[in-house]
């Protein structure tokens, strides 16, 4: 079992239940294939450096996880299927910080 | 006489190049890597203030001769650049 952290990029066009249930979905796929998510952050609408796909903004969720390779493949088959997230990034880890949190104070301000 | 031979093969010395040797073990020699001591920021692809700093505006990466940061920590420096531009980030 190692750490991984997974962010996805969600379209900028969703509305937020759809957001919920984006972040739902990928939580269960890692819960049902046996991994333990340690922490989900939303990172909120962040404008990219270049475009992506023609979206100038985007909606960041990352999580931090205890997994194997079963549900990293789950993941990534299901992230690629899916329509709505432009882009998604996977990088394993000895030991995840989770107490240092780099986007909480721009989500402080929007709020 | 071998000696002699010796004298005529020394490299031609350049007195501009003693002169630039001298101002370069100045200003950079000196420097310590800003990202190797105690309590240096962590080098993570999330945390942008500090990608930027090594970042050119034209999103090059700064090499380490001019950023003097150490071997190590550059390298670590420019995965995590990468993987931040993969996101979007930088």
């Amino acid at each position: 079992m190692n750490f991984y952290e997974h962010t996805l990029i969600a379209k900028q066009d969703l509305s937020t239940p759809d957001l919920n249930n984006i972040e739902k979905k990928y939580k269960d796929i890692i819960t049902k294939t046996d991994g333990k998510v340690i922490k989900v952050e939303k990172w909120g609408l962040l404008n990219f450096s270049k475009k992506i796909k023609a979206y100038n903004k985007g909606f960041y969720i990352h999580y931090k996880f205890e997994a194997d390779n079963k549900t990293l493949e789950e993941i990534r088959r299901n992230s690629i299927i899916d329509n709505s997230l432009l882009r998604h990034l996977t990088v394993k880890y000895k030991k995840l910080d989770t107490d240092t949190e780099y986007f909480k104070e721009n989500n402080e301000k929007k709020k | 006489m071998k000696r002699k031979n010796n004298k005529f093969n020394k490299r031609p010395q350049n007195p501009l190049n003693k002169l630039s040797l001298f101002q370069k073990s100045d200003s950079r020699f000196s420097k310590k890597c800003p990202l190797s001591g105690k309590d240096a920021p962590k080098i993570d692809y999330k945390n942008i203030k500090l990608l930027k700093r090594y970042v050119s505006d034209t999103d090059k990466i700064m090499p380490s001769r001019i950023t003097s940061v150490s071997q190590n920590k550059q390298r670590k420096l420019t995965s995590e650049i990468k993987k931040a531009k993969i996101l979007g980030l930088i």
